[in-house]
Parts: structure tokens; C-alpha cells; sequence
């Protein structure tokens, strides 16, 4: 016999191997288990197969600029020239990684984030870091990060929303932000560079808009899954590429809903997500919820819906006035637990309801993340008080515990569709 | 319909209202000359200091005037004239409510070009922080009991108080920056002076030249500026409630971004944060619009003429005034 490559696997390696395989297992699922597959999502299963199985680097030669929440603004990245790089990481290879470095109740998204970071094995590994201090386990995160010798730089972010010092506050440290991260880039921000990534990413926007549209018709032509794919794939994708992805996915979208395609029954419940990001590969809850015959219309998560929703708004185009509008929009109109209170969030889930004509509201709360946690009361009184139905889930990164979950999510279906039964 | 519909919730608000206050600044200050004239009622800063050019006139100068009659005489054919008149006020003013500041006044417009020329040199606006803020808009208050209350105790004694002497007449036309800015621009810079004929007068009228000196610097520096002490403003807002034009809010769709808030050259708080309110005409509004052209949630915000949507806020057109609807360039790298 020839001699066989003895190949002993590093841990690297191994990592790998484990994260193509959770990956490949959530992408084979979407294609094949559903019906009426839309042509141009194979554009967002390549993408997520390259980076995440074949280990693909999209952004050679740039400056990458990783993030540790939404509120770092993408606008002065990409106006600095940089590439922006969210970290929150949806893999359980990696929050078990994490596991051994943090407590063990912590949030598996941030374990699973330290954990990548820990294993120092990125595709396209982030030049420096910025950490706003969101959450508590985030806030911490970006310091014991800091420890594995990263560069890591603290965003001040504030706890309430409504004063106006947390206006002000928030406003000076987006302006430090764009000080650090322009000292590092060595590059000025201007109002041109600005106001061209401003109206970049505000068209980006307004995609997404358009596809959310097609959501509210009766006849859904896309599933739930492949809209957290779409909106997980702007975390990292190349802003140019993802734009361009989605104008072909909108012509074929106006095609389906001419031609009345619904990837989900007549009497299928109609299902807006909220709670703890749903991030690719952790598609756990949604993958049951759209595997039980109903359909996520809508979300109000970090991982997606909140990403897209609001967009810059800026009165007198010239650099002072962008950076606040900026600010503003990371810090106004954020729905985020971790701040004192909630009605807001409480106002849009609603408002989602009723526009989507969602029968139901699924919130997933991450078991360690306490602000959804918390909120959760407050959020299902809610929900009773406007009559609309609500199963809370918590739920985690770990493959066990599937058939006790989808259990209690077929049943909360049933129910929604007899109700509906008896509605017609 | 539906596409005019469209038309109008994705125009821009800026451009339109850049040329509306142009043609009714004209019609105000030139539409004398050729026979333009509303009356004497409006509820604008129409000065009758412009003279044969004015194309109306402005109620708050009729109003003192109104006023400075003896007790006896309001009783009889006085106070008859003083109801028709406010009645002929208060009509002109409901057609418009609030809009006849940011569409038709000459004074906002001027401040609105101040903004625009100092916008052109890149220097940032001012805010007040808001406590100052809130202080602020008692002031014009102030101002509308003082020019309501002087020209009446200059022909009565009220509480046996000695009656006030004549120079006090138009006590507001004193100090009111239309006196001097209006008719300077019919060429007209006669009011531009200091009254030494008695105490009263050179005081009067020295405050008159600082206020207009106010108005130019602090127009420059804070949005509409005057605006913010102006008691015409105060005098509408007390009959604004049953007025045609609204401002509308359906807060279930507000997610509290702030847009409008921003874009508010008033800084009225409200538009953003009161969710639970349905007409958003505060006093201090200005009815511009310019908030339901910043709103991007659907049919959050709108401007409702007697009970019908003329305007209202759209994501379309939200992204279509950001420019936003076009994929555009990264410079230079991409
Ligand atoms: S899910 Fe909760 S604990 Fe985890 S990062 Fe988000 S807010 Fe923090
Ligand atoms: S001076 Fe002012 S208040 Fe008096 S009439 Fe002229 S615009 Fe009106
Ligand atoms: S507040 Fe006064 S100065 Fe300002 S636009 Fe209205 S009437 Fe004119
Ligand atoms: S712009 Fe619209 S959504 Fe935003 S705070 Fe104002 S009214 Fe609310
Ligand atoms: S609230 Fe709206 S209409 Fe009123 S002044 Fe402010 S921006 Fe203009």
C-alpha cells in the first residue's frame, strides 16, 4: 500500500470540520426541506458554504473592522475604507470553546463569540475590534477579548435612551469612534466619503424594505430562514456583492408573487420572531418553527430585522450633521433589552403584528441572556392585553433537547390553526 | 389618484417649499404694486410699514391699534369692529393654521435664507439645551399680554395705574423686526432709525434696532431663531385647535427614531416622543412639514387638510428625499 498522508487533525482543524458541519447541515436543511425553492437564494447558500465549510477569505487585502454589536456604524467603516465584520458568532462548536473560558450560565452568544476568538481562526480575522458596551456579558466580553492580545476598543454606550445626556454621551463616542478608527486607518473622514456610504448603505436598506413587503402578502413568498440567511450574510458579505444578490432575488420575488407562490400553506400560522438574535448556523428555533407548517413574516431581532429597519436621516448634508444622524439612529430608534425600558419594542413587535398579519409572536430568549430574559414578562403582558398570542422559548446553541422544543412549538401551532379554523 | 397620491408623499418637501415661500414672499412684500391685497387681518407678518407695496397687512399691528380705546367705546361700535376683525383673523388663520409660518411669513422665510446661506459656509447650527428650552416658551406669551395689555392702558387707567403715554401705541411694531426688515426690501430703509422725540421712543426704538440686529446674528446661528419669542405665534396657537390644516401622528407606527426631531428647526420634542397624541400642532410649530419628510415609517406622521391626508410620511419617500433609491459608489476602493 502507498503510504497514507498520516495527517494528524490540529485543533484548528478539527474546529473546522465541526463548524462546516453544523453549517452544511442548516443550509441542506433550507434548500431541501421545503417547497418552491427560490432560484437566487443559491447566491446566500454559496456564499455561507464558502466562508463557513471551505473556509473562504472574502476580503483579502482590506482593512477588517470587526464589531461586537449593531451599533457600531457600518457608514463611517466603509467611509474609512474599511470593511465592517459583526462577530456575534451562532456557532456551538465555538460556544463550547467559550464555554471553558466563561461562566457557565453566560449567554451562548458570547460564549460562542470568545470562543472563535479564543480559537484565533478567522476566515477574514478582524485588524481591530470595536466592543460597544451593550449587555453585560457583551461589555465583558470585549475586555477578556482584549486578553487574548486583540485589538480592542471600547464603545461608551448608554443604558437609557431617552435623556438628553444619553444623546450627547452616545453622540461624542460615535465622534471618538470615528477618531480611533481614522487614526488607525490613517484617512480622513470627509463629507463626501461619508455621504457616499451613508446613501450606500441606505440603499442596502432599502432592498430589504422592498423584500419585506412581499412578506406582507397573503400568498409569502419567501420563508423566515431565508430572510435570517439574507440579513446574516450583510454581517460579513461584501457590500457591493450582497446589493447586487438581492436586486436579482427582488425581480424573482415580483415573478412569485404574480404567480401566487406561497412556500407555506393557506392555513399556515403566520409568525413574527423576536428575542436573542437568531445567527447562522443556530437556526434552531426558526428552522422548527417553519419545519411545523408555519411561517416566520417577520422579526424584530438584532441578527436581522433591527439591522435593516432604520435608516440615517440627515437635514443639512455636511459632516456634523451626518455623524449625529448617525448616532442617533444607532442610539433612538435601537430596541435593544439592555436598555431601562421597553415600550418601544413592545410598540413595534405590535406594530409588526398587525402589518404582517402575523397570527403569533414567538420569542426566543437565550438561556444566560437575563435582559431577554427580563423582558419577557413585561413583553407577554403585553401581548395579552393586545390580544395577540405569544409562546415564550428559551432556548441555547446545543443540538440536544430538539424533540421537547418542537413538541411544545407544534402544539402552540395547533392551536393557532384551529383558531384559525374557527375564524373562517 | 393613487399615483398623484404617490407623487405628492415622494416630493421634495425642501425644493417645494423653497419656491412656495418665495411666490408668497413676493405676493407680500411686492404684491402691492401690482393691486395684490389681502386685507388687514392676516395672521402673517405682513408689515403696514411697507406702504403701498405690502400686498396685506398684519394683524398683530391692526390688533394694537384695536385696542387703545376708551372701556366705553369697546361696549359700542369699537368692540363690534374689534369681534370682526379677530373674527377675520381667526378665519384667514384656519385655512392654514400654523403653515403661515413655514410657508407664507416673510420674517420665517428670512430666517429660513439666513439658514440656508450659513448651511452654504458649512458652519454648524446651534441648539438650546432643553431646559433653556422649555424656559423659552413662556416668553412669547410675555410678549402677546404686554402688546395686548399696553395700547389698552395707554386710554385706561387699570387698577387706578397712571395711563401709559402715547409712544406706547404699537408697542410691539416697535421692537418688531418686520418694522426695519420688510420694507427694506422695497428699498425702503427709513424705519432703520432712533426716535428722540421722547423717553419712551428712544427707548423703544433702540431696542427695535438691537432686536433686528439679534434676528440677523441669531437667525445665523440658531434656526429660526425669532420664531422661538415670537408672539404672533403665541396668538395663533390659542385658536389652532379647530383650524383645517393638521399635523397628524399615528404613534403605533413611531418607532422614536428622532428623524423628525432632527430635522425640526422648532427642536420640538414632542414630534418624536409623544406616541400618544394625535394632532402634533404644538405652539411652537411652525407647520413646515419638513418632520413628515424626515419620518420613515408609513403613514406615521401626515399633514390632513379637513379630515383628508394631503401628505404623509412613506419609506418610499423617505428614500427617495435621502437619495437612497440608487446604488451609488464607495469612493475610490470599491
Ligand atoms: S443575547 Fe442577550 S446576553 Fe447575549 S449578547 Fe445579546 S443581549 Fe447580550
Ligand atoms: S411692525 Fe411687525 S407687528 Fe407691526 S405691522 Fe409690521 S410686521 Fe406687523
Ligand atoms: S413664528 Fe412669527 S416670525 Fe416665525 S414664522 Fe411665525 S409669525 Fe413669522
Ligand atoms: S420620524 Fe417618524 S418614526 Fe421617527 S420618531 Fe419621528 S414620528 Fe416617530
Ligand atoms: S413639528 Fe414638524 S411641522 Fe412643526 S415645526 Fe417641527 S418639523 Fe415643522
Amino acid at each position: 500500500m502507498s503510504s497514507i498522508e498520516r495527517t494528524i487533525e490540529t485543533p484548528k482543524d478539527k474546529q473546522n470540520r465541526h463548524k462546516a458541519m453544523e453549517a452544511i447541515k442548516v443550509i441542506k436543511s433550507i434548500k431541501d426541506d421545503f417547497k418552491s425553492p427560490i432560484e437566487s437564494m443559491n447566491y446566500f447558500y454559496d456564499l455561507f458554504e464558502r466562508v463557513y465549510c471551505k473556509n473562504e477569505p472574502l476580503h483579502e487585502g482590506k482593512t477588517k473592522v470587526g464589531t461586537m454589536c449593531i451599533q457600531i456604524p457600518s457608514e463611517i467603516i466603509y467611509a474609512l475604507d474599511g470593511v465592517p465584520i459583526r462577530l456575534c458568532n451562532g456557532f456551538y462548536t465555538d460556544d463550547e470553546i467559550g464555554s471553558d473560558l466563561l461562566p457557565q450560565k453566560a449567554c451562548p452568544l458570547v460564549k460562542a463569540t470568545v470562543g472563535h476568538f479564543a480559537s484565533n481562526n478567522f476566515t477574514d480575522k478582524p485588524d481591530i475590534v470595536f466592543s460597544p458596551t451593550t449587555c453585560d456579558q457583551k461589555t465583558k466580553a470585549g475586555a477578556i477579548i482584549k486578553n487574548f492580545g486583540y485589538k480592542v476598543i471600547d464603545v461608551d454606550f448608554p443604558r437609557t435612551k431617552d435623556s438628553e445626556g444619553s444623546r450627547e454621551y452616545w453622540r461624542k463616542s460615535i465622534k471618538q469612534f470615528a477618531v480611533e478608527l481614522s487614526k488607525f486607518k490613517n484617512k480622513k473622514l470627509t463629507k463626501s466619503n461619508l455621504e457616499v456610504s451613508i446613501k450606500k448603505i441606505g440603499y442596502a436598506q432599502s432592498l430589504y424594505h422592498k423584500l419585506s413587503e412581499y412578506r406582507k402578502e397573503e400568498n409569502v413568498p419567501i420563508l423566515g430562514l431565508d430572510m435570517f440567511l439574507i440579513t446574516n450574510a450583510f454581517f460579513f458579505d461584501k457590500i457591493d456583492s450582497w446589493i447586487d444578490a438581492m436586486e436579482v432575488l427582488l425581480k424573482e420575488m415580483r415573478t412569485r408573487v404574480d404567480e401566487k407562490i406561497n412556500v407555506a400553506g393557506k392555513m399556515s400560522p403566520r409568525i413574527v420572531f423576536t428575542g436573542s438574535p437568531p445567527i447562522f448556523p443556530n437556526y434552531k428555533i426558526p428552522l422548527i418553527i417553519e419545519q411545523s407548517d408555519a411561517l416566520i413574516v417577520a422579526d424584530e431581532t438584532c441578527s436581522s430585522n433591527r439591522m435593516f429597519n432604520d435608516m440615517v436621516a440627515v437635514d443639512e448634508w455636511n459632516l456634523y450633521d451626518m455623524i449625529d444622524s448617525i448616532s442617533d439612529k444607532y442610539l433612538k430608534a435601537c430596541t435593544c433589552p439592555i436598555f431601562t425600558t421597553n415600550e418601544d419594542r413592545i410598540r413595534r413587535i405590535i406594530d409588526l403584528v398587525k402589518n404582517y398579519k402575523a397570527d403569533a409572536v414567538i420569542y426566543q430568549a437565550f438561556a444566560g441572556c437575563t435582559v431577554y430574559e427580563m423582558e419577557q414578562r413585561s413583553v407577554l403582558e403585553a401581548m395579552e392585553k393586545a390580544g395577540i398570542a405569544i409562546l415564550y422559548i428559551e432556548s441555547d446553541y446545543s443540538p440536544s433537547q430538539q424533540g421537547q422544543l418542537s413538541t411544545r412549538i407544534e402544539a402552540f401551532m395547533e392551536s393557532l390553526k384551529s383558531r384559525k379554523r374557527k375564524k373562517k | 389618484m393613487s399615483n398623484l397620491k404617490k407623487k405628492i408623499n415622494n416630493m421634495n418637501l425642501v425644493r417645494f417649499r423653497f419656491w412656495f415661500q418665495i411666490v408668497a414672499f413676493l405676493l407680500i412684500v411686492y404684491g402691492g404694486y401690482i393691486g395684490f391685497d389681502l386685507g388687514d387681518k392676516l395672521p402673517t407678518f405682513a408689515c403696514v410699514y411697507n406702504g403701498d407695496f405690502t400686498g396685506g397687512k398684519c394683524y398683530l399691528g391692526m390688533l394694537q391699534h384695536d385696542l387703545n380705546h376708551h372701556w366705553e367705546t369697546f361696549l359700542g361700535f369699537a368692540g363690534y369692529a374689534f369681534l370682526i376683525s379677530l373674527g377675520m383673523f381667526m378665519v384667514w388663520f384656519w385655512l392654514l393654521n400654523k403653515a403661515w409660518c413655514g410657508f407664507v411669513c416673510p420674517l420665517g422665510t428670512m430666517q429660513d435664507w439666513i439658514t440656508a446661506f450659513r448651511k452654504k459656509l458649512k458652519i454648524r447650527f446651534s441648539q438650546y439645551d432643553w431646559s433653556s428650552r422649555a424656559k423659552i416658551k413662556s416668553i412669547k406669551w410675555i410678549l402677546l399680554i404686554l402688546l395686548l395689555i399696553i395700547p389698552v392702558m395707554i386710554s385706561n387707567s387699570i387698577f387706578g395705574l397712571p395711563t401709559l403715554p402715547n409712544g406706547l401705541s404699537m408697542p410691539f411694531c416697535d421692537i418688531c423686526p418686520g418694522r426695519m426688515l420688510i420694507p427694506a426690501f422695497t428699498g425702503n430703509f427709513s424705519q432703520f432709525y432712533i426716535d428722540f422725540s421722547s423717553k419712551t421712543e428712544i427707548v423703544m426704538t433702540t431696542l427695535g434696532m438691537i432686536i433686528v440686529g439679534l434676528f440677523l446674528v441669531g437667525s445665523f446661528i440658531k434656526k429660526r431663531f425669532f420664531c422661538y419669542f415670537c408672539p404672533m405665534a403665541a396668538l395663533q396657537y390659542t385658536f389652532s385647535k379647530p383650524a383645517l390644516l393638521k399635523l397628524y401622528k399615528d404613534g403605533s407606527k413611531c418607532t422614536k427614531c428622532g428623524d423628525c426631531y432632527r430635522a425640526c428647526d422648532m427642536d420640538i420634542l414632542e414630534i418624536a416622543d409623544d406616541v400618544t397624541s394625535k394632532n402634533l400642532v404644538t405652539e411652537d410649530c411652525t407647520l413646515c412639514l419638513k418632520c413628515v419628510a424626515a419620518c420613515p415609517e408609513e403613514g406615521c406622521l401626515e399633514a390632513n387638510f379637513a379630515g383628508k391626508t394631503i401628505f404623509e410620511s412613506t419609506k418610499e419617500g423617505f428614500i427617495i428625499r435621502m437619495a437612497m433609491d440608487k446604488k451609488g459608489e464607495l469612493s475610490e476602493q470599491h
